[in-house]
């Protein structure tokens, strides 16, 4: 105790009053304001201000390297010599047949290679941005645990900077970056970045998951075969992924889509439970109740609702904001609708 | 008190809040009780709410007006008829127009606000009346103090000023009151002009004790530093007197019976009334504390503060509200603590002030929560008087606030005319609340003097005018600005507009 009261000589700052046109004093009012060349920046000072830690989050577990891994990689690397050899043993019969030929395969393959090269980099980044949400979400998270003004401030910008390109954001980054030049506690920016940047994007994801679970639950409801509602749910079902991706900011490429994928599948075995408490009964009287009407008819409820589920869950993944002045929307809110929806189709039919 | 009063005070206590349930029926309405020593900004607070309310403020925080269901807010004419009226209009005026702070509060007052709004929620805004009548009190902080005399004797309330008289930190500012006190005889026959000069005395030595230097609070009786309109009544004119614990019953005709009386007085036209009528019937409570004013005097004036908080808080009656409770007795079931002044800091340092003022009040929050309140703590300033600044010193970076002094503080061998702008550091606040209070308990052996000297090269700060106010390019006077003013009207009231 006594060490942190009496602190080194030299770390004591004495009060001091400067004159305003002292070229000294810079005014920070404007959090976007640059440090000048001459000047010390902000952020090297209160590094070591020491923060109470919480313990690390308990579900980032550690890789260890899968045998799986050294198959895939050493699989993966034979196959591309192979084709490698393939083409350059192409090239070479091209040659001997004729030149220009030959010179028309290499350009072939110089396309080949830049469009290889392209995808891996969209894809690349693709799975950075993706990533960087999911720091975006668990680091903001943090920030309103601990009610760290400092560290939300610094991850709001990084928010902002997502949408910069986004003109529909315009209104909430402008009220946003008003904000955070005011004296607001962690915690509270956090729920007001919820509230003006994010709510307006809540309302569309919304929607689209809305719409995507009245399509799926119309046509299982109309379908003729089985097959057709499964290839529909499936295709329905990676739709609002992607389009919820874009929707927050990710646009993912293939393989973060498939990242994605995998995790809206892990977070629904999370918390599918939990969700089974809220809405099980529910769901199961809804299918009863449109079961007896017409058995396609609660089917098609029950898909739209899987549906909506999914939604629900990749709606988590995908945004870059823990939900913490709002709470994620629950599939009761899409039931009303699924079985309006469903009865009028009915009715019609 | 007796147990006779206290049932009669009950009693009385129970058919007034009838009434007001009765008329809630028409009309909702939540009494918020601002309280707070002398000088902490109870007025200032009142104003920048009721200015940031009716004028559509900034307050990103408070989520009625944010989200834009806080339809209107205007003034009415206040309930309480034998109350006067909080004087807004002159408060802000002298705010936005003068810019010099508001007259502090020499009698308590009242305002009534009623905030038209739109719930949230589907019940309340189809059964609502979409209104809340907001009654805000305002009363000298000085009074506070007198609360805890209710359940003392004359004996008791002698006994106590002396030994704080006492007390190294007081007793040179006490010399010529205790000199005096030393030559009276309680048991002489009772004179007015010796009640007079004993009252008299004890009056400035109280007063001395407030001054700036001192920065001391624990000050009762309230109403000798704020005479209020019984200024010169027999009840205001008496001091304690030195009596031996174990003396007997006073003879009646001696000078001590007669001080006696009149404490008695004091007890029944002065505190209970207070009590009744405006302290006991609360729903929402915010104490203001001055953590900075007493930083700057120095350890004993922060125990001191501590005492006279801890006394204040035993007067609170809060609990967890139900309804068929809250219909007999109103109970306070929120109670917001928030260390003023906090655009003295930079906001690193708001942290710290908000832990050194939770350090303060531990004991009055851990009561409050027991009884089933829910309680915060935050560091506020009601008007921003400053902005914020680094300011490069040898190899550090400084964190300072700018603003315009008041004319005549002084830092540094300076002293300001109140229109020069300064950027100030004003030191660090430690880290560990606790040593604020440890250097208080080392170092009660020297002498106040040099305490507050070695204190003042760590810490200083000064008071700034109010703020420029912008005006927009029509020609619209911006609302005050304010820190965290929008999260304490959140935790007070927000939970009656959802």
């Amino acid at each position: 105790m006594t060490e942190k009261h009496t602190p080194p000589r030299d770390d004591i700052r004495k009060p001091a009053a400067f004159r305003l046109d002292d070229s000294k004093v810079r005014l920070t009012d404007d959090v976007e304001l640059q440090p000048d060349a001459e000047e010390a920046l902000i952020a090297v000072l209160e590094e070591d201000i020491e923060r109470p830690k919480l313990p690390a989050a308990t579900e980032t577990r550690k890789r260890g390297i899968g045998f799986g891994k050294w198959i895939g990689i050493g699989l993966g690397g034979l196959v591309s010599l192979a084709f490698g050899l393939a083409v350059d043993a192409l090239i070479r019969d091209l040659f001997a047949r004729t030149d220009w030929l030959g010179w028309f395969g290499i350009g072939l393959a110089a396309l080949a290679a830049l469009g290889l090269l392209g995808l891996l980099l969209r894809e690349f980044l693709g799975l950075l941005r993706i990533g960087k949400i999911d720091h975006l979400r668990d680091a903001l998270e943090k920030a309103a645990e601990e009610d760290d003004a400092k560290a939300a401030r610094h991850h709001l910008k990084e928010l902002i900077g997502l949408y910069q390109d986004r003109p529909e954001t315009a209104r909430g980054r402008k009220l946003l970056g008003s904000h955070m030049r005011e004296v607001i506690d962690g915690r509270d920016l956090v729920m007001l970045a919820e509230r003006d940047l994010i709510a307006p994007l809540d309302q569309e994801a919304r929607q689209i998951v809305m719409n995507s679970a009245k399509r799926v639950s119309l046509v299982t409801a109309v379908s003729p075969r089985a097959l057709v509602d499964l290839l529909m749910v499936l295709f329905e079902n990676m739709r609002v992924i992607r389009k919820l991706s874009a929707l927050y900011g990710g646009r993912p490429g293939t393989l973060g889509f498939l990242r994605l994928t995998k995790h809206v599948v892990t977070h629904l075995a999370l918390t599918g439970g939990m969700a089974a408490g809220d809405s099980l009964a529910s769901e199961v009287l809804g299918h009863g109740l449109a079961a007896r009407l017409s058995a396609r008819l609660g089917e098609g409820v029950i898909n739209g609702l899987l549906t909506a589920r999914i939604g629900i869950a990749a709606i988590a993944v995908c945004r870059p904001a823990p939900f913490i002045a709002s709470s994620g929307p629950k599939t009761t809110e899409f039931m009303g609708e699924l079985i309006k929806i469903t009865d009028k189709n009915n009715k019609d039919g | 008190m007796n147990p006779f009063h206290t049932l009669k005070e009950e009693a009385r206590l129970t058919l007034a809040n009838l009434t007001d349930t009765a008329s809630d029926l028409a009309v909702p309405s939540l009494r918020l009780g601002v309280t707070g020593l002398a000088r902490s900004g109870k007025t200032v607070f009142l104003t920048a709410l009721v200015h940031n309310l009716v004028h559509g403020g900034r307050l990103p925080v408070f989520d009625a007006a944010a989200s834009g269901r806080l339809a209107r807010a205007t003034l009415q004419p206040q309930p309480d008829d034998a109350v006067p009226r909080f004087d807004y209009e002159s408060h802000v005026a002298a705010l936005v127009n003068d810019r010099i702070w508001p007259q502090s509060t020499r009698q308590v007052s009242e305002l009534r606000l009623t905030l038209e709004f739109e719930s949230a929620s589907y019940l309340a805004r189809t059964f609502g009346r979409g209104k809340l009548h907001l009654d805000l009190i305002d009363y000298p902080g000085e009074w506070l103090l007198d609360l805890p005399l209710l359940s003392k004797s004359y004996a008791e309330f002698s006994a106590e000023a002396l030994r704080l008289a006492r007390a190294t930190s007081r007793a040179k500012i006490a010399g010529e009151w205790l000199a005096m006190i030393a030559e009276v005889d309680p048991n002489a026959p009772e004179t007015e002009t010796d009640a007079l000069k004993l009252s008299d005395a004890f009056k400035r030595y109280l007063a001395a004790c407030r001054e700036d230097t001192h920065a001391l609070s624990m000050l009762p009786p309230g109403r000798f530093l704020m005479p209020g309109d019984l200024e010169g009544s027999p009840a205001l004119t008496f001091a304690p007197l030195d009596i031996p614990a174990d003396a007997a019953q006073a003879r009646s005709g001696t000078l001590r019976a007669m001080m006696e009386r009149r404490f008695e007085a004091y007890k029944t036209h002065v505190i209970r009334p207070f009590f009744r009528d405006h302290f006991a019937r609360l729903d929402r409570q915010i104490v203001l504390v001055d953590v900075l004013h007493a930083l700057n005097a120095g350890p004993h004036a922060i125990s001191d503060l501590e005492a006279a908080l801890g006394e204040v808080l035993k007067a609170f009656r809060p609990g967890r509200r139900s309804w068929l409770a809250s219909i007999l007795a109103r109970r306070i079931d929120r109670i917001l603590f928030a260390a003023t002044k906090a655009d003295h800091l930079h906001r690193e340092d708001h942290d710290r002030l908000e832990a050194i003022l939770e350090r303060l009040v531990a004991r009055g929050i851990e009561h409050a929560r027991f009884k089933g309140a829910e309680v915060d703590v935050i560091a506020m300033a009601a008007v921003r008087a400053t902005r914020e600044a680094m300011v490069k010193q040898g190899r550090q970076e400084l964190p300072a606030i700018v603003g315009t002094p008041l004319p005549g503080e002084t830092a540094g061998g300076e002293r300001y005319d109140g229109n020069t702008e300064i950027a100030l550091f004003p030191g660090d606040l430690p880290e560990d609340p606790e040593s604020v209070f440890q250097a208080s308990e080392s170092s009660s052996q020297l002498k106040p003097e040099s305490i507050s000297e070695a204190r003042d090269k760590e810490l200083q700060y000064l008071r700034f005018r109010p703020p420029k106010l912008d005006t927009t390019a029509e020609g619209l006077t911006l609302s005050l600005p304010h820190i965290r003013l929008d999260r304490a009207l959140e935790f007070l009231f927000g939970d009656r507009l959802a």
